[in-house]
């Protein structure tokens, strides 16, 4: 995957880069907004991360001229702490998802999958089907080896949003603004207990466990090999 | 430019003017209709005068005439009247006064008389032998009235305008005299000196009245600069056991046998640094309240129950019941994420202080007007003197910190809460309970 990282603070970079890299991407980096901008123009990645605070042309100014120029690589922008305000503006300016500095990799790395993997094929465009599951978004029904589960609203929304992201790591924080829509980090186990129920539910009388949970990133749905 | 007549001294100085004018518009008024009504006084008293010895005439004839004028002459010059009688040839009969008879009959208003050196007022009539009598009476009297009337208001506008320019130049001065003790003082607070206040005398005048407003301004500014000052102080405080312990790590990783699990550990220590940090800096930007640029209208009602509804399987697993009575449709003008921030610090903290069997109650309702949020629990709750503090930054319920969180999740709360234009209290009595009043709206409230 071929990623444009423009990002002033070189220790932050060097972050980013090299753990892009050892993940097996390709990694163009830029520490202005300028030389981000002319890489930008110049080719189509496959993703961007952006800082919203460069010197010169910020973020969200590159973000704006490189969306007028017709540029839709997905956009992932890093922001400093304590900013609603920037968040909103990010997202209204056409970037595709936001973080909050800092961050774990993980965290990072997960969300710029999400951005550049469109989501599976669908059979039809209100049913997800992963292995032996299959959730039906339209009657908000789910099934397992053709057996009716019966779930919580939020178990649903929560199977529901891990079911649309097969096979890729969807962290903990991803996971409470998709299915809680909150943007700060209870301190309590929210996702943990529901998705605890979740997995009681969905495995009762089966053997193996279609959720798997990838430690110090956040879950995954397994899909056959 | 300096606007001269905008200075105090200036509006003073066109008040002084102003005041001058008016008392020479006056004093031309007065003189004009006391010099009108002596002229009126003097033509009534020559008539009347005229009148009698024409009467005079036409009993007895010319002579008689001449008789009585002789007679009044002598009689009395206190009259102040003057008489000329002559015949029909222009010689004359009768008088002393030393003038021109003049050709026709009736009033002549400025008579020459005395070789030409004074004014009199006359009237001169025919008598019915063709002689003409002239009755005349010395304008001394009018012209003195007039000279005094000039006189008083010449002196009375210069000393009224005198007046003024010395009381624009007082005012100004006294003016000067204190603002200037304001500026000094101001310029001293500019210059790093918090401590000053504005000079205060106690004369109840405007500029005390003032100076005492901006000294409670200072007090409030140097209070909430105290606030701040005790707020960093608590940080750098608070901050420093976890990076003293990071540090700790750290080093005991340099030789550790196995420094995975210490730099896992040193790991654990710098993200929660860091959310302590993320937490202090979210408090500062709501209090900032740029935040309420993207408030909108939304349920508080629904919001409140699907945090209550995203907490109950915690609840649930830590063995704590929660009950929750959340009346319908209250709807709140504000951001959504704070708001569920809110909800979700004060179950947090209920969670997180209260033992397992404690039951947490939840209840949002209309009072007074607001949507007033209870989240009431029966748990041990807190000492009375730690209810104060409980919503200032880095003030646990208990001191040991043993149950985690950093102390300001509360302090969170009520910054939100005063960005929605509300309000946040604590009781301890049986239990813990934290009330939350804000303003509600409907659809139908225009933005403010």
């Amino acid at each position: 995957m071929q990623v444009l990282l423009v990002e002033d603070d070189s220790e932050t970079r060097d972050f980013i880069a090299r753990g892009l890299r050892e993940a097996g991407h390709q990694v163009t980096v830029c520490s202005t907004g300028q030389a981000g901008l002319i890489e930008a123009t110049g080719r189509d990645f496959d993703a961007i991360v952006l800082d919203r605070m460069l010197p010169g042309i910020d973020g969200l100014a590159l973000l704006r001229m490189l969306r007028a120029g017709g540029r839709h690589a997905p956009v992932l922008m890093l922001t400093a702490l304590g900013s609603i305000a920037d968040r909103v503006e990010g997202l209204e300016s056409g970037a595709d998802d936001y973080l909050v500095k800092p961050f774990a990799f993980s965290e990072l790395a997960a969300r710029l999958q999400a951005l550049t993997r469109r989501p599976a094929v669908r059979v039809e465009t209100h049913r997800l089907v992963v292995g032996d599951l299959v959730v039906d978004e339209l009657r908000r029904s789910v099934e397992r080896a053709g057996q009716r589960i019966v779930l919580q609203p939020r178990e649903f929304s929560l199977l529901a949003e891990l079911m649309r992201n097969p096979g890729r790591i969807m962290t903990r924080t991803m996971l409470l603004e998709r299915v809680w829509d909150f943007d700060f980090d209870p301190k309590t186990n929210i996702v943990e207990t529901h998705l605890s129920r979740l997995r009681a539910k969905l495995n009762d009388g089966f053997e193996d466990d279609p959720i798997e949970t990838v430690r110090g990133a956040g879950y995954r749905m397994r899909i056959a090999d | 430019m300096r606007r001269i007549w905008q200075s105090t001294t200036g509006v003073v100085a066109v008040i002084g003017i102003l005041l001058a004018l008016a008392t020479l518009a006056i004093g031309a008024t007065v003189h004009e209709l006391a010099h009108e009504a002596l002229e009126e006084q003097l033509d009534h008293r020559i008539g009347a005068e005229t009148r009698s010895l024409l009467a005079e005439a036409i009993r007895g004839g010319t002579p008689a005439v001449a008789e009585l004028i002789a007679r009044r002459e002598a009689a009395a010059a206190a009259s102040g009247l003057a008489y000329l009688l002559v015949d029909a040839s222009g010689q004359p009969l009768a008088g002393s006064l030393d003038a021109a008879m003049p050709a026709q009959p009736g009033y002549v208003e400025h008579l020459r008389h005395d070789r030409g050196q004074r004014e009199a007022q006359a009237l001169t009539s025919r008598l019915p032998d063709g002689s003409r009598l002239l009755v005349a009476a010395d304008r001394a009297a009018i012209d003195d009235t007039d000279r005094a009337i000039r006189q008083v208001t010449a002196y009375a506008f210069g000393s009224l305008l005198l007046l003024g320019i010395a009381a624009a130049w007082a005012v100004g001065a006294i003016t000067r005299a204190r603002l200037h003790g304001i500026d000094r003082t101001a310029l001293a607070i500019i210059g790093g000196d918090l401590s000053q206040r504005m000079p205060v005398d106690g004369s109840g005048s405007e500029f005390d009245r003032v100076s005492i407003t901006l000294n409670r301004m200072l007090d409030r500014i140097a209070s909430l600069l105290d606030n701040l000052r005790e707020v960093s102080g608590n940080v750098a405080h608070d901050l420093r056991t976890p990076l003293t312990r990071l540090t700790n790590r750290l080093e005991v990783a340099r030789t550790a046998s196995e420094p995975g699990l210490h730099i896992d550990a040193a790991l654990a220590q710098s993200r929660e640094l860091l959310d302590t940090f993320a937490a202090l800096l979210r408090i500062s930007e709501v209090e900032s309240q740029a935040v309420r640029r993207h408030f909108a209208l939304l349920s508080l009602s629904r919001l409140v129950s699907e945090v209550v509804e995203a907490y109950r399987p915690d609840f649930a697993a830590s063995g704590h019941r929660l009950l929750m009575a959340v009346a319908p449709e209250i709807s709140v003008n504000g951001d959504r994420h704070l708001l569920q921030q809110l909800v979700a610090n004060l179950l947090d903290n209920a969670l997180r202080h209260t033992p397992a069997g404690t039951t947490v109650r939840v209840a949002l309702e209309v009072r007074g007007g607001e949507a007033a949020l209870a989240i009431i629990d029966d748990g041990p709750g807190v000492l009375p003197d730690v209810l104060p503090r409980l919503f200032q930054r880095f003030s646990t319920g208990d001191s040991s910190r043993s149950s985690g969180g950093h102390g300001l999740g509360l302090a969170l709360v009520a910054a939100i809460a005063v960005a929605h234009h509300g309000a946040v209290t604590a009781q301890s009595s049986a239990g813990l309970s934290v009330s939350v009043s804000m303003p509600i709206r409907s659809d139908g409230d225009q933005d403010r």
